[in-house]
């Protein structure tokens, strides 16, 4: 059966669909997630969609991580000796993927106690979810722009839905229109690039366009192409929230469901960074060597400044949390970008360390956002409410869930020993080891800012006694949600403190990537 | 095992060990701190008698640490111990202490252990407060003790969060201080030098390839990036010292810290500050240090005179002792800037003797703060007549803070003086160690004033009750404190010994920094020489 298709495939074309198994069980998984829903009476369904996602997903983990690494590409195109398209499954893809199905097993976890509270649409949630994850693990090996862009969508598309899954309450139906009209905009923006650049280079993939960028012929690169880069490179920030391409990240993120919110400030903002990383690698490097690509580094810079400053003062005087935490995401976008500039400058010690920095920091970021929704749900559930008022004394009336939330807190300000440390502690490394100091001091700075308005919520929790004549309502801490508390504190901790297993992962995998654009 | 690993792992496992004990047990709870932080004292105790006769076989893993220093084959370093953390970046958890650190390391074992058993008094969220007290020494500690850069800012950043919690909830607003604000200030000020830097740790990493600080002392960093980077590195740590004009954090922290913070607080989070400008800004770029060291000299000064001169205008006791805290470190950056042999010995030998002093202090006014709830002058008075032993003991604790002979104040601060007045050029520095000199005096002024209106006078009516400490729990902190402060004394030989050895080599640094400033500038006024004789030269070609 297979070798009468294989005979049907064109010439140059080799499927190794296998490498492709772990994406397979999710996609797999996804449809399944639905059947409950038709199958069994209404109070089963949410266990039993959210179990059956568990356990795709961590089946997944296991198989991404078991295969490992491969040089070959899946739906891999040759023309000759030219990659015309493939999905790689190089360390870094692998890399990835195992980090956004473990990221993922644990936003299911977290979102079951939330979704037992719905009275419909636990099929729909956790299809959703579950090909956004899709999404983000195809994004991991893509290969050239339009694959790129269809996987990119993939995410996006689920995205909206997610965000806009409690279509009776304002707020989310809100978050779900907002982000669907400006990500459709950056969606024309980034579509607009990949044109342009095919009109440049008449060739889709990154390495068609790495070749282009790398010939001495082509040294005085067209204005087309310079734009299209541009504008890949604006759809690309609008996906992670970078200024000034920020605007729906606070409304959505507070308006939409928790959990879903969870996975845009992780997952969807992974996607964002990955394809920064894989696109970089190809268009903003092999610039540089050739002529003076350095306004690109400046654009980063640029753009990294402000989208840092801005995150970390717009959050000072929120009062919600979680509106809190999405303008600390932008602040954390400035973090990534600026990582990026490192990747995209010559000299130092190579691309590498800054490609593993940011690895190292996605990681963290992961385990720390996850802890502190983790929080966010259980919080809100009994007190019904994201405000500053549900966390006044919280060390006293919940002292386990106000200690998961001050070290996540922490974490993200970027104290020791938390996970944060160490991934703020690799970025600037990384940008003053390619000599951009003034990066480095504006991300030094930006920590004294970040560290003041975290500790006001850690104030607000430990400091700040009950008020008085107010009940506050008993806070119940589902077993699920205990788990996935511990959890990820000890992940904060152990990434905080026992770096070296760890870094020696996104060690591998950075040095895989690089290995394609040097 | 390794005391020194012992003397960090004990503080840290007692805060993990901490967080699974139930909060009502606080017996228990006083219990592991205590036996935690004696034993860390034990071990600092064990490693200051034998740190003479000490040699790298005894230490278990001292090949490893001799091999990976990269080092010659002796260096100064001590009880070593180093373990691979990440190996693509070169980190590695290596610690040892020399000299300096050693006489930290146990100066801040004894603040803990008698601030442990002073903070007994604590009677709300008794588990928060020591899971806090000992995540912060265990900073502490880390600092003192570690030879890897990264590990040196991870625990230097460790010791300052923990802060935050303890001054917001056990502290005390008065009309003086508000907590709040003081707590805010303090880490946020801390963070912001420590921050800072960092950057100029990292770039210090880009520039040699190794966080290990051993190899960093040999790598011999080019002038330019010394003059550049001294600069960043210096500042940063300074502020912690903290030097004038970036001293505004530490008093109203003092002031509105419980009794045992305050005592770590200025007893050794300020020393931190002077013990990385000795460990690091001196020893990577001693050329910088050469030509900065002056200007600094300057600025202490201002320490020392303004500081003094805004605790006379002071009526809380422990604003009083803040700003002398403040300027009591002027004497030490004094000592750093005279980059004199005598002058650092006895600057890190002042480190350890006011730390001791100022612990002693602030734990005799929380003492009588919990019950008076007034720390103000004006209310208080004689309480010597029903707190004898509080009163005795402050007394002994003013006299060594303004320098009376027979404490280990007076002997350190006079060889900051002399180092001073020795150091390299009378216009520089004779001016600062006259003004040094009048510092004592001042220092005198408001001390002896706040002995006479607190414990001597009329006693009011209302603190007829006061307790005085009485059982051997409540005295044993104040008897060590003060023991320590007689002893080194009368007989500062043995500390000064084990301080110089760490010293030495930082001078033979500076000195050679300066040598090789001095022949710059000799090679640049020999090239500005020769360059008027060679455009003659061609001239007279060009005439021909």
């Amino acid at each position: 059966m297979l070798s009468f298709l294989a005979m049907q495939l064109p010439e140059g074309f080799t499927p190794n669909l296998h490498l492709m198994i772990p994406e397979f069980i999710v996609a797999g998984t996804a449809l399944g997630a639905i059947l409950p829903e038709l199958l069994l009476p209404a109070g089963r369904r949410a266990a039993a969609t959210a179990w059956t996602s568990l356990a795709g997903l961590a089946i997944a983990f296991v198989v991404v991580v078991a295969m490992g690494p491969s040089d070959a590409m899946a739906l891999h195109m040759k023309d000759g000796a030219f990659d015309v398209t493939g999905w790689k499954a190089d360390s870094f893809s692998v890399f990835c993927r195992a980090l956004t199905a473990i990221g993922g097993v644990f936003l299911v976890l977290m979102s079951i106690p939330y979704t037992r509270r719905m009275d419909r649409g636990h099929g729909e949630f956790y299809a959703l979810l579950l090909f956004a994850l899709l999404g983000v693990m195809l994004v991991a090996g893509v290969s050239d722009l339009l694959s790129m862009f269809v996987c990119l969508e993939l995410v996006t598309i689920m995205a909206y839905i997610l965000a806009a899954l409690r279509r009776n309450d304002m707020q989310s139906t809100e978050a779900g229109l907002k982000y669907l009209v400006i990500g459709a905009v950056s969606t024309a923006i980034l579509l607009l690039g990949i044109g342009l650049v095919y009109g440049a280079v008449g060739n889709l993939s990154f390495a068609g366009l790495e070749e282009y960028l790398l010939k001495p012929e082509n040294a005085e690169y067209p204005a087309i192409l310079v734009m299209g880069i541009a504008f890949v490179l604006i759809g690309l920030f609008f996906k992670i929230g970078g200024v000034p391409f920020h605007v729906w990240i606070p409304d959505v993120y507070q308006g939409a469901p928790s959990p879903a919110t969870a996975f845009l400030i992780t997952a969807s903002k992974f996607a964002g960074v990955i394809l920064l990383l894989r696109f970089g690698e190809a268009a903003l490097l092999p610039a540089l060597k050739t002529v003076d690509a350095f306004s690109w580094v400046i654009l980063l810079g640029v753009v990294s400044v402000i989208t840092l400053l801005f995150g970390v003062l717009g959050a000072i005087p929120q009062r919600s949390i979680k509106r809190l935490l999405a303008y600390s995401s932008i602040g954390h976008a400035g973090y990534i970008l600026m990582a990026i500039a490192a990747v995209a400058t010559e000299g130092g010690s190579g691309a590498q360390k800054g490609t593993s920095a940011l690895l190292y920091y996605m990681m963290a970021y992961f385990a720390t956002s996850i802890t502190a929704f983790a929080v966010i749900i259980t919080v809100s559930a009994a007190a019904k409410s994201h405000g500053h008022e549900a966390y006044t004394g919280l060390a006293r009336r919940a002292p386990f869930l106000a200690v998961a939330m001050a070290l996540s807190l922490f974490s993200l300000a970027g104290v020791p020993p938390m996970a944060g440390f160490f991934g703020k502690f690799l970025i600037l490394q990384s940008v003053v080891d390619k000599g951009l100091y003034v990066l480095a001091f504006v991300g030094a700075g930006a920590v004294i800012v970040s560290l003041y308005f975290y500790m006001l919520w850690i104030k607000e929790m430990y400091i700040r006694k009950p008020e008085e004549g107010v009940t506050y309502p008993s806070i119940h801490v589902p077993g699920v949600t205990r788990f996935v508390l511990w959890a990820g504190m000890i992940a904060m901790l152990a990434l905080g403190v026992w770096m070296g297993p760890f870094y020696e992962w996104v060690h591998e995998a950075a040095t895989s990537i690089a290995a394609v654009g040097t | 095992m390794n005391p020194l690993l012992l003397c960090l792992l004990a503080p840290a496992a007692a805060t993990i060990a901490l967080f699974f004990i139930d909060e009502n047990a606080k017996k228990a709870i006083r219990a592991i701190s205590t036996v935690a932080t004696g034993l860390s004292l034990a071990m600092a105790l064990l490693m200051f008698i034998g740190f003479g006769d000490y040699t790298y076989e005894h230490a278990a893993t001292a090949e490893a640490f001799t091999a990976n220093a990269g080092a010659a084959d002796e260096h100064v370093y001590k009880y070593g111990i180093a373990v691979d953390w990440v190996e693509e970046l070169g980190l590695s958890f290596r610690l040892g202490v020399d000299g300096m650190g050693l006489a930290m390391v146990l100066l801040t074992a004894f603040i803990i252990f008698c601030g442990v058993m002073v903070s007994y008094g604590i009677k709300t969220r008794v588990k928060e407060y020591y899971i806090c007290l000992l995540a912060l020494v265990t900073g502490v500690f880390g600092v003192f003790a570690s030879l890897d850069l990264f590990f040196y800012y991870f625990f230097y950043e460790l010791a300052v969060i923990p802060m935050f919690l303890l001054i917001g909830v056990w502290g005390s607003t008065t009309k003086t201080v508000d907590q709040n604000y003081a707590t805010m200030k303090l880490v946020l000020l801390l963070s912001a030098g420590a921050v800072f830097a960092l950057i100029g740790l990292i770039a210090v990493y880009g520039e040699a390839g190794t966080f290990n600080m051993v190899a960093l002392e040999e790598h011999g960093f080019s002038s330019s990036f010394q003059m550049i980077w001294f600069p960043v590195v210096f500042l940063g740590f300074a502020a912690l010292v903290p030097m004038w004009p970036l001293h505004s954090w530490s008093p109203a922290g003092h002031a509105a810290a419980p009794a045992a913070v305050s005592m770590l607080h200025a007893g050794v989070l300020m020393k931190l500050g002077a013990f990385g400008i000795l460990r690091i800004a001196c020893t990577y770029f001693p050329q910088a240090a050469d030509t900065y060291l002056p200007y600094v000299g300057i600025l202490c000064c201002f320490n020392i005179i303004y500081g003094g001169l805004v605790a006379v205008a002071q009526r809380d006791m422990k604003l009083i002792i803040g700003y002398s805290s403040s300027s009591h470190m002027g004497y030490v950056l004094l000592g750093v800037a005279s980059a004199s042999l005598i002058g650092i010995n006895g600057a890190v030998f002042l480190m350890f003797a006011h730390g001791i002093m100022t612990a002693l202090a602030f734990a005799l006014i929380g003492w009588f703060y919990d019950q008076t709830h007034t720390r103000m002058l004006d209310d208080l008075g004689g309480m010597m007549k029903v707190m004898p032993f509080a009163g005795t003991m402050f007394v002994i604790a003013s006299m060594a803070s303004a320098g009376l002979p027979g404490f280990a104040n007076f002997v350190s601060e006079l060889m900051v003086i002399i180092g001073a007045w020795d150091a390299r050029n009378v216009l520089w520095f004779g001016v600062p160690a006259i003004l040094a000199v009048w510092g004592l005096v001042i220092t005198g002024v408001y001390l002896l004033r706040a002995v006479k209106d607190a414990w001597f006078g009329e006693l009011p009516e209302r603190w007829k009750n006061l307790k005085d400490q009485r059982t051997f729990a409540e005295r044993t902190p104040y008897v060590i404190l003060t023991g320590v402060l007689l002893i080194f004394g009368f007989w500062p030989q043995p500390m000064l010994n084990v301080v110089h050895q760490g010293v030495e080599p930082l001078v033979k640094r500076l000195d050679a920094g300066r040598e090789a400033n001095e022949r710059g500038t000799r090679n640049a006024r020999l090239e500005r020489i020769d360059e008027p004789a060679t455009q003659g030269a061609l001239t007279d070609g060009e005439g021909r």
